[in-house]
């Protein structure tokens, strides 16, 4: 069901925006991927969405790793047991943290409604577009200010779940992979009528430029 | 921990301001979803009771997790208190003070300001992001400090297609037996059926070294370390031990009452794996060559390796068990339960002393790499066929899987991370046997459609430009050498009742 089908029969629904979320999420993490040089820049091909030209993998083996922990994300974001994802960039021979993505995921409650006030209405698709427009073209814009990476990375994607959440085995647990003397920068957010995504991006701040 | 750093961070104050926000954090506490132990005593001022002050305490943060189900907060009598212990608990500091409703509340809210998550998971997928095949091999040539990219015909080949392949009739279908061994004086020896056969890889030349008489079959060969002696385990349970220089029988050391499928030299230390489940050592030095029987497992005794400096031994059987005996005693030093086939494939790393690869049957597909001194599973990989044998690599950190059922393939992967580099649909039927040659950068294989291939898998970095080309000079010559005793080798083949014929069609590149 699109978005549009369901935003016209009122407010989008829970399980609609934890697709919508998801989708943001896996162009959020093929765009950072791209941009950082994680994957060499012949395994990305242009992709349209959210109005934008978007870099997305096309190596098979990411987009089944992709796939598979999207998955989990989207039955957790159904669940409302998602506080934070977390995609956190290692050097592979060290596997220190050189960057960290971190997008909050808080659940948006009908508290007007319970108020007795009149609800809002309903987020119209467009605006929703403008504001995921405008979180991509951030994290394409803060190429300026991360610093450059030279060593061979890889990602590790984190969830911060609920302690009762539905743990497949394919997931474990693990430390929060912080950035040792982190600088941060919070990037704009953008809500659907459930979920409210809040980014923030913490880079190794670069001992010379201090 | 947590409450210091939040307590340190706003002062001490913070039971005495903790009611406002407790009651703040009602409303939000009931509608969302909450982790079981901190919603519990915030949901208590709001039943009314007045009791906003937790006596006897809960337990601290880190232990709600367990006893939250079981913690009863119904208090019936205040004269049934404890009212002295019960203050001293709250005026206490120490870091385990367990904390009161109001407090693990505020503490919560500071938390969550902070950034830090109590009573939230912190999950990561268990499998690692795959690496870009191209990348990989870039990574595997360049070393990390050059700068320049690789320069122009330096780049690693791993081809698809065997450098050569030559005949093997008559080798026998079984998964227990170890037919293949590769000297480090360059002769590859072949086990089929009742003969064993040498085949010079420097030379092309081949000849019959044995014959075994009667119903008796040839079960496993191993060439010594120096690759002067060939050790041959027969099907009756006999060990021959072969000068490879004089092709002649040095010793017989019988005694074993079933086929010996593996063996493995330590020196002059021969430990030979039977049937029944036994492993013997021999000295073959001394006329009373059995100087010890290691009995650990209940069935065949199918993979066998000795770590290069001769301290530990390691042993898999077709009971599923992997066993690990220190040279000097005669009870294995540990037993491993991980896999739920015969373990076939066992391989110590040449890099690293104490770390091994185990590999398992049809039923288990997965390669496990062990610490064999904290006895620790570091890794495991599922591999997707049956494993049947594991070759390291001396100049990458890579290993070789050669495989069974389903796919019959040889799996290259790279150590410690590994990502599988790349997959080689080596042959039809299961590749049984693998050996390693002297220099290592080929593997041959052996499989049950009868085919000999050899795979230049580990191709030597080029050194610098002149070296190299000395180098590339000398492979094309000693590929071509072959080629030029093809005639002598057939005319050797037919003496040798023309089994190994070398003259069929090979590759050479």
């Amino acid at each position: 069901m699109s978005v549009q089908a369901q935003l016209t029969k009122g407010k989008i629904s829970l399980e609609g925006s934890a697709r919508t979320v998801t989708e943001f999420f896996m162009y959020g993490i093929n765009s950072i991927l791209f941009q950082r040089g994680i994957y060499p820049i012949e395994d990305f091909e242009v992709q349209k969405k959210y109005g934008l030209d978007i870099w997305v993998s096309n190596d098979q083996q990411v987009v089944k790793y992709l796939d598979k922990i999207m998955a989990s994300v989207e039955e957790w974001l159904n669940a409302g047991k998602i506080n934070k994802l977390v995609l956190a960039v290692n050097t592979r021979e060290s596997r220190e943290t050189l960057e960290r993505w971190q997008f909050d995921v808080t659940l948006v409650e009908e508290e007007a409604v319970a108020a007795g006030e009149k609800p809002k209405p309903a987020k119209s698709e467009k605006a929703l577009r403008m504001e995921i427009q405008a979180i991509f073209r951030q994290i394409a814009a803060s190429v300026s200010f991360l610093p450059i990476i030279e060593e061979k990375c890889t990602f590790n994607i984190l969830v911060y779940a609920d302690s009762d959440a539905q743990v497949p085995t394919t997931w474990t647990d693990s430390d929060p992979l912080h950035v040792k003397n982190a600088e941060q920068v919070r990037l704009r957010s953008f809500s659907t009528d459930a979920h409210r995504i809040e980014a923030l991006v913490a880079y190794r701040r670069d001992p010379e430029l201090c | 921990m947590l409450e210091n750093q939040a307590k340190a961070a706003l002062g001490s104050g913070a039971p005495s301001q903790a009611k406002a926000p407790a009651r703040a954090l009602k409303d939000e506490r009931l509608v969302r979803p909450s982790p079981r132990s901190a919603g519990k005593p915030v949901a208590m001022p709001a039943e009314g009771t007045g009791l906003a002050l937790r006596v006897g305490g809960p337990p601290s943060p880190r232990a709600k997790k367990k006893s939250a189900a079981q913690y009863d907060r119904f208090i019936p009598s205040r004269s049934a208190m404890d009212m002295a212990s019960s203050q001293f608990n709250i005026a206490r500091a120490d870091a385990d003070a367990p904390l009161d409703g109001a407090t693990a509340a505020y503490q919560e809210e500071i938390a969550r300001a902070c950034g830090v998550s109590i009573n939230k998971r912190i999950l990561t997928f268990r499998e690692e992001a795959p690496t870009s095949e191209r990348d990989d091999l870039r990574q595997v040539y360049s070393r990390p400090a050059l700068k320049s990219s690789a320069s122009t015909g330096a780049k690693r080949r791993i081809l698809n297609t065997p450098e050569r392949v030559l005949d093997a009739p008559g080798l026998v279908d079984d998964y227990y037996l170890n037919l293949l061994d590769w000297s480090s004086g360059n002769l590859l020896a072949i086990g089929l059926d009742q003969s064993v056969y040498l085949w010079n890889a420097s030379t092309g030349d081949v000849y019959s070294l044995c014959q075994l008489e009667g119903e008796s079959y040839i079960a496993s060969v191993k060439w010594t370390g120096d690759g002067s002696y060939l050790a041959i385990g027969t099907s009756g349970g006999d060990v021959q031990v072969w000068d490879a220089e004089s092709q002649s029988r040095v010793r017989t050391m019988a005694g074993h009452q079933a086929r010996v499928g593996v063996m493995s030299w330590e020196r002059h230390t021969l430990s030979s794996g039977c049937l029944d489940g036994s492993i013997w050592n021999h000295d073959v030095r001394i006329a009373n060559h059995k100087t010890a029987e290691l009995v650990a497992h209940s069935n065949e005794v199918c993979g066998l390796a000795w770590r290069s400096d001769g301290v530990l031994l390691a042993s898999g059987g077709n009971d599923n068990l992997l066993n690990i005996w220190d040279a000097r005693s005669t009870v294995p030093k540990f037993s491993k339960t991980q896999h739920t086939a015969a373990v076939r494939a066992l391989a110590w790393s040449p890099w690293k002393l104490d770390l091994l690869a185990s590999g398992g049957g049809s039923y288990d597909r997965h390669v496990h790499f062990w610490n064999t001194t904290t006895t620790a599973r570091l890794n495991s990989i599922d591999t997707g066929s049956q494993v049947t044998s594991i070759r390291w690599s001396v100049e990458y950190r890579e290993l070789v899987t050669s495989h069974g059922f389903p796919h019959n393939h040889l799996a290259l992967w790279s150590y410690p991370s590994l990502a599988k580099i790349v997959d080689i649909p080596a042959h039809d039927k299961r590749v049984l046997h693998t050996a390693v040659s002297p220099d290592g950068q080929t593997i041959a294989t052996a499989a049950s459609d009868e085919s000999l291939k050899f795979w230049r898998i580990f191709e030597a970095r080029p050194k610098t430009g002149k070296a190299g080309k000395a180098a590339a000079v000398a492979a094309a010559a000693s590929a071509t050498m072959p080629a030029a005793a093809g005639d002598s080798g057939a005319g050797m083949a037919a003496s040798a009742a023309g089994a190994l014929d070398i003259s069929r069609p090979f590759t050479i590149r």
